[in-house]
């Protein structure tokens, strides 16, 4: 009956696997952890940390999908990290005089745009010089990390400006109960939006349509799911310093057991989840994101059709190179300071984050969603495990096992359900 | 940068007759990893130092591989220095690469890292000293409680020697039971973002009953504060570090950060280079002046050695540092609430 | 001889790679409403020939009239933009992606917000691929999990969709069956008398007999000679294709054997 359902919804089997496997991680983690995994409070830092790699995952499936590879964005959020950490620590200051409001949106601006520029760099060497993806992305991998160094001479910029640190998390980087449950309202009606027009422009072609009964659970669930994700988010309270200074600050007065001040979404959750959205828009209700997938099936095709086959390549690139400037925000924003070292390894991750949710490194095919999934997969491997206690190089084995693993169980996956 | 000088000097070296002067003597430097911040201090030391003494000076950076500074070991042997100074990413690896030199006459000191070979001179801050000073520096704040350990990188070796000056100091508290180790990790590559995700973790695991944390750098610091401020403990929570990061400085004003242990590289590079000269100049390991024996390695084999004494940099002793020209006191005052630290104002 | 200019002229059209000339000073017209065989053996230079004609690659030297008037074919988007739809050899298709998708691939239809309507276009699949195959159901599974012929379907039903005025196939027949090949010979009568010039590449001299009205041969990237199928005899097209030698029954071109 389950499969009847399945298909009648004609949800993504694999996707709906990795959510399975992601839960059954969690499950493990909370058990062996007495109980310590799946409470509002590590799950709430679980979204937090995974969102640099969830950020980056996204845009790195596009470039997958065209057969490509990106291994410069851990160095990239480096370097476009510093250079944000220097712009809004010394030049903005001084133009604009200290903590001034409007220094943490000029300071992303230019953090994007960097990122983005230097990605388009790359991608026009590799589309319109011809030289492989691999080698072009290495060479940034080095350039980038030799430049983040230099930049400050390998010196840390700290602090930062108090308004773009909310961008890292943290009780006052949390919209709040109300404004997470407006957003989690919201949420669900744009899905039951989303399905009740989807519905309609059948009926107009005299499609067939999916069995009502079955999009009234899926739309249930996905309510669900996404209510349930609030509720945890708002079940997280503030810590007991935080609320003191808050009531100091507002002067209230503060009773016996404290007030609970729910965290609600983070911000850099919202920032990843948005990015998420828009790029599966993107990647899928967009021309550009048509002509990515068909410059994977076949190349030769895509050009035949007409498709700028190059610009194409040199946008995914673009956009690579905008998702590490903003995953590098980020990261500095949560650190609180810029330092030349971070993101180092990072592109391991999302590559990896991508691969296991279900992008294929031949092109051709990939989600951004999964590739999502992956990145929390992969983080809540490495929480748990120090919340487990398990030595630093124990924990890189597990990690590179699983990785493999998921891979080839996707791999066999793939094989079976092929024509 | 220093590679294509580097292999300039060797071909224009190598192509010109070989002299063997007493002065003008080629002091060689094999760094570990320029990518952390206070390498390049001792850089511009030991470069002054070698200038004052009218030699010469040639480096190279392994960017954090062993094997390749074991090439880069053997490329300033090719060149013709006349000593060695070498920051070892892993001391083991480049065992060989050291003999050789050794072998060849040219002395080799091993520069703030441990390099295991009796024929060689070991220059450092004593570091374990360094860790007795954070264990110190964060138990007068903090006598007893739940601590945590949020050490360096498994991969260095200077990691261990830190935390066990650590635990020298805490041995009788935790013996005692008044101190409890409620966390440790190591931090992979020191990096500061792994700090802050192991405290993360850490905090959960105890339900934020924290006491005290020793870090055991100030990158480290760092991340472990930022987890802290998010759980709204920083500033209550005693944390130590080390290498007088500036923005660690800064945070010592503020309040959130307790201790840096500073070693002032300058000093450090300045006596590395003069020694350098010494020895090249034939001068033998034990007559080196302000040499002692030390055991305390791995292998306990016994070594020539300078230990130079590190500086706990705390609140009420600011104005040290400051005074050493290390840093601007604007800086160390930013952001700072007048009345809260006496050389602020 | 008509007032009607011709659908395509090619004229004196060369190209070379490397310093092989692939295509040597090629001439050809196509009118509407035949079907103009282009035979010659494998390196002949046919392919290339009609991929610059699709737009696909670019001419060294030599012009094509395009209904009389001079037109420029310097990518796939202009030759569409004249009406010349082209069914390659390999098809051309993006194998990871759906009918409707590779129908529609590089002017797909949008929504008034400038998303894609995918469900517009699946209609139109639906409706277009209907015609040509009436049992194809499959239109939501990629394209590389269909038979070799569904796949030739979807190729052709891409170049019919946009009404296209001039059809060049090549080698349509190659991987079907005998009945998938009927029915490619019966969608072609069908075209010819719709109004459409079909330009034919084709192995099968049997075939070219049976469909084609005029043919004619390459050897070598040049032309050896072009006739009226119904002037000369199999043996003697073989004999234009392997030893250049031109009947008297057909035009010889450039690349006639010269007889003593």
């Amino acid at each position: 009956m389950l499969a009847r359902f399945l298909k009648a919804t004609e949800l993504d089997t694999r996707m709906l696997g990795m959510a399975g496997a992601l839960l059954l991680i969690w499950i493990a983690f909370h058990l062996l952890s007495g109980g310590l995994f799946l409470t509002p409070r590590n799950l709430w830092n679980l979204s937090v940390q995974s969102s640099p790699v969830a950020i980056m995952a996204a845009g790195m499936v596009l470039v997958i999908v065209t057969r490509n590879i990106d291994l410069s964005v851990g160095s990239l959020l480096g370097f476009v990290g510093m250079i944000m950490g220097v712009v809004q620590a010394d030049m903005l200051p001084r133009l604009l005089g200290f903590d001034h409001p409007a220094i943490w949106a000029l300071t992303l601006a230019a953090g994007l745009m960097l990122g983005g520029v230097l990605g388009a760099l790359q991608g026009i060497v590799i589309a319109y010089a011809g030289i492989p993806s691999f080698i072009v992305t290495l060479g940034g991998l080095l350039v980038w990390r030799g430049a983040a160094w230099w930049v400050t001479s390998g010196q840390t910029v700290a602090p930062l400006d108090s308004h773009f640190r909310l961008m890292g998390g943290g009780p006052e980087g949390a919209i709040g109960a109300n404004w997470s449950w407006a957003l989690g309202v919201i949420a669900c009606l744009v899905v039951v939006t989303v399905l009740v027009n989807s519905r309609a422009r059948r009926r107009k072609f005299n499609f067939p349509q999916r069995p009502i009964g079955a999009e009234i659970i899926l739309g249930l669930a996905t309510c669900a799911l996404i209510l349930a994700a609030v509720a945890v988010a708002n079940a997280y309270p503030w810590p007991i310093g935080s609320v003191r200074r808050y009531a100091e600050a507002n002067h209230i007065a503060l009773p016996e057991g404290g007030i609970f001040i729910a965290h609600g979404i983070a911000i850099p959750v919202l920032i990843a989840i948005c990015t998420g959205l828009v790029v599966n828009f993107l990647a899928t209700r967009t021309r550009f994101g048509r002509y990515v997938y068909a410059i994977g099936g076949n190349p030769e095709a895509a050009a035949l059709a007409g498709i700028d086959t190059r610009r194409v390549i040199v946008k995914t690139f673009a956009l690579m190179g905008l998702l590490a400037g903003l995953a590098g925000a980020v990261s500095i924003a949560r650190l609180n300071a810029a330092t030349n070292a971070e993101g180092t390894l990072a592109e391991l991750l999302v590559i990896a984050a991508a691969v296991i949710g279900g992008t294929s490194l031949s092109g051709g095919a990939g989600s951004v969603g999964g590739a999502m999934l992956g990145a929390v997969l992969m983080q809540s491997l490495q929480s748990g495990m120090v919340l487990l206690g398990v030595d630093t190089p124990l924990q890189s084995i597990i990690v590179g096992v699983v990785l493999v693993f998921a891979v080839g169980l996707d791999t066999v996956y793939r094989r079976r359900s092929a024509p | 940068m220093h590679k294509l000088a580097a292999i300039w000097l060797a071909a224009l070296l190598l192509s010109l007759p070989h002299h063997a002067d007493a002065k003008g003597k080629l002091v060689g430097v094999s760094w570990s990893n320029f990518q952390e911040e206070r390498w390049k201090t001792d850089e511009a030391a030991i470069k002054a130092a070698v200038a004052v003494a009218g030699d010469r000076y040639v480096s190279a950076d392994a960017q954090s591989s062993a094997q390749k500074q074991f090439t880069d070991i053997e490329s300033l042997i090719a060149q013709g220095a006349n000593a060695l100074i070498v920051l070892a990413q892993d001391s083991s690896a480049i065992a060989p690469a050291v003999q050789k030199a050794i072998d060849e006459g040219i002395p080799v000191i091993g520069y703030d890292r441990l390099i295991e070979n009796p024929s060689a001179f070991y220059m450092t801050f004593d570091n374990k000293e360094v860790g007795r000073m954070q264990a110190r520096g964060v138990l007068a704040v903090k006598p007893e409680g739940n601590f945590v350990f949020i050490k360096g990188s498994s991969a260095d070796p200077n990691a261990d020697f830190l935390f066990s000056g650590q635990m020298e100091v805490l041995k009788s508290a935790l013996d005692a039971g008044k101190i409890k180790n409620v966390g440790e990790a190591y931090t992979d590559g020191w990096l500061p973002a792994n700090a802050q995700k192991n405290m993360e973790q850490i905090l959960t695991k105890t339900g934020n009953k924290v006491d005290a944390v020793v870090a055991s750098n100030d990158g480290t610091a760092g991340g472990a504060i930022a987890a802290l401020a998010a759980q709204g403990l920083a500033g209550t929570v005693p944390v130590s570090g080390q290498d007088g990061d500036h923005a660690a400085l800064n945070r010592i004003a503020l309040g959130t950060q307790t201790v840096s242990v500073w070693k002032d590289a300058r000093a450090l590079g300045k006596r590395a280079a003069e020694v350098a000269s010494l020895l090249a100049g034939g001068k033998t390991l034990a007559d080196i002046p302000g040499a002692v024996k030390f055991s305390g390695g791995p292998k306990k084999i016994e070594m020539n050695a300078v230990f130079l004494t590190p500086v706990a940099i705390t609140k009420d002793n600011l104005d040290v540092i400051i005074d050493t020209g290390w840093i601007k006191k604007d800086e160390v005052c930013r952001g700072v609430k007048p009345g809260t630290v006496k050389v602020c104002g | 001889m008509n007032a009607v200019p011709p659908l395509i002229a090619m004229r004196e059209i060369s190209r070379s790679f490397g310093g092989v000339r692939a295509v040597d000073d090629v001439s050809l017209e196509l009118h509407a409403g035949e079907v103009l065989a282009l035979v010659g053996h494998n390196g002949a230079g046919k392919s290339t020939l009609i991929k610059i004609l699709s737009g696909a690659l670019p001419r060294d030297s030599g012009s094509i009239e395009v209904r009389g008037a001079e037109a420029t074919v310097g990518n796939p988007r202009d030759a569409r933009a004249l009406g010349i739809e082209t069914i390659y050899q390999m098809l051309a298709l993006a194998d990871n992606l759906d009918t409707a998708t590779n129908l529609f691939l590089g002017r797909e239809l949008r929504t008034a917000w400038g998303t894609l309507d995918d469900i517009a276009m699946e209609a139109q699949a639906r409706e277009v691929i209907g015609r040509l195959n009436p049992h194809f159901q499959r239109f939501k599974d990629p394209v590389r999990a269909l038979s070799g012929g569904q796949r030739q379907s979807v190729a052709i039903a891409r170049a019919i969709l946009f009404n296209a005025q001039i059809l060049i196939m090549d080698e349509p027949t190659a991987a079907l069956g005998p009945q998938e090949t009927a029915q490619v010979g019966e969608l072609i009568r069908t075209l010819k008398a719709r109004g459409l010039g079909i330009v034919l590449i084709s192995h099968d001299i049997h075939d070219v007999f049976d469909l084609a009205d005029r043919i004619c041969v390459m050897k070598n990237g040049r032309v050896v000679g072009t006739a009226c199928v119904a002037d000369v005899t199999q043996d003697e097209v073989l004999g234009m294709i392997i030893l250049g030698k031109c009947p008297p029954a057909a035009v010889p071109g450039p690349g006639a054997m010269v007889s003593a």
